[in-house]
């Protein structure tokens, strides 16, 4: 049964390079059929051409660094597959060096602690982070700070742990944004100059003093570490109980 | 396993082969260039560590859009910002096209912009990655009825939009 000039438009509609056997014999069958087959052509040539966008000169190299990155920090994964009492007498010397790390820093201000407290791990947790952590670890750690993130801060958090800052125990976090993974140290007794900008190796870090304590913004030179201020400011609470 | 230089060599070739179509797909379901990138980057982040899962060479563009798709439903999408404006989010090209024809071009980019997902998605599989009404109908878990209906719907959508910009030529002859 031959196919009538609807259902044809229809298909070419579909697919403009149906090539199949029925559609070309209908394409064939009359010039308006002929007619209607080249204009579907034509616009998808423009239609292709409008979606034709270039991506960005790096995008590619940005890739293939991230095999690079992660094959950098693979020595540390394969720590935790020797035997185990190999691993233990690894993480006895480890928590010791991590605390001799902790108790020897005597920062002179914040930007000196930012710059020691990144320089140690910050490179290699953006790298590590690649999935949202729960919501639960994300609790557990603010509440034992005695603070919260609600979901527009929380569903970034792609790695959070504690970490050290210049009074007491603080959260260390990466999270994701639209220009790419910063990392966020929250330090719930620390005062900052609010809204400095604090420049170390080729990173920077923007300050922000909050209800109680205060947090850095850390991303690099190329990153506007500043634009996830407002989600800072409205998503992490702190001094929920005492305060 | 494969060795680390071998699998190295492999998720190098996935990202010759589809980053800069992925970052196409990318760019017009979020509108934005900075997180279409982010988002890329995520995709073969998880792609690299998922890698040895992929048994079938023939199948990683599917793959790769399934997991760019997931990542943008996940992590991405409420944090699109709104619509803006066309030529803000697309790249400039430095192409031959003469002043009417970058004018319709431009009208078509706004149309693609504002089609519903719906529509939007299976055109994108479509055009971007050339995918048959079969392998969309895979992709999207929609019949193969629906995908031919809702790529007939996209561009007829897009012809009207078109026409009401007031665009002329050849498209406009379409109507």
């Amino acid at each position: 049964m031959s196919m009538n000039f609807s259902e044809f438009k229809k298909l070419i509609g579909a697919d403009p390079w149906n090539r199949d056997p029925g559609t070309l014999r209908a394409r064939n069958s009359a010039p308006e059929f002929e007619a209607a087959a080249a204009e579907a052509e034509a616009f998808e040539e423009k239609l292709q051409s409008a979606l034709h966008i270039q991506p960005p000169a790096d995008l590619l190299e940005g890739i293939k660094g991230i095999s690079r990155e992660i094959e950098s920090i693979q020595p540390a994964k394969q720590r935790s597959w020797m035997p185990l009492a190999l691993a233990a007498s690894l993480l006895i010397a480890v928590g010791a060096v991590g605390m001799v790390w902790k108790q020897s820093r005597q920062w002179d201000n914040v930007e000196a602690y930012l710059a020691d407290h990144y320089s140690h791990d910050g490179d290699a947790l953006v790298a590590q982070a690649t999935d949202i952590v729960s919501e639960q670890d994300v609790v557990k750690i603010m509440t034992s700070l005695n603070a919260s993130a609600d979901t527009q801060l929380a569903g970034r958090i792609k790695f959070i742990k504690f970490c050290p800052t210049p009074e007491g125990r603080g959260a260390h976090m990466v999270v994701s944004t639209d220009q790419g993974p910063m990392t966020i140290i929250f330090m719930p007794k620390t005062q900052v100059t609010d809204g400095e900008f604090v420049n170390f190796d080729q990173m920077h870090a923007f300050l922000i003093n909050l209800e109680h304590g205060s947090a850095a913004i850390i991303g690099k030179q190329s990153q506007a570490v500043e634009s996830m201020e407002a989600v800072i400011r409205e998503s992490l609470r702190t001094g929920l109980v005492g305060a | 396993m494969s060795s680390d230089k071998e699998r190295t060599s492999r998720f190098n070739e996935l990202a010759e082969a589809y980053s800069t179509d992925l970052y196409r797909y990318a760019m017009w379901i979020c509108h934005n260039d900075a997180l279409a990138k982010d988002l890329v980057q995520e995709t073969f982040l998880r792609a690299w560590r998922a890698l040895d899962s992929l048994k079938d060479v023939g199948a990683a563009k599917s793959w790769l859009i399934t997991i760019l798709r997931r990542e943008y439903a996940r992590t991405f999408e409420r944090k699109v910002p709104k619509f803006t404006d066309v030529d803000k989010v697309v790249v400039v090209d430095n192409d031959e096209l003469g002043p009417d024809e970058r004018t319709e071009r431009d009208f078509l980019r706004k149309g693609i912009m504002k089609l519903d997902p719906k529509y939007r998605d299976p055109l994108l599989l479509q055009v971007v990655f050339g995918h048959s009404c079969e392998e969309i109908s895979e992709q999207l878990g929609i019949s193969k009825s629906a995908v031919m209906t809702q790529l007939f719907r996209a561009r007829e959508k897009l012809k009207t939009q078109l026409q009401k910009d007031g665009v002329t030529g050849n498209v406009h002859e379409l109507f």
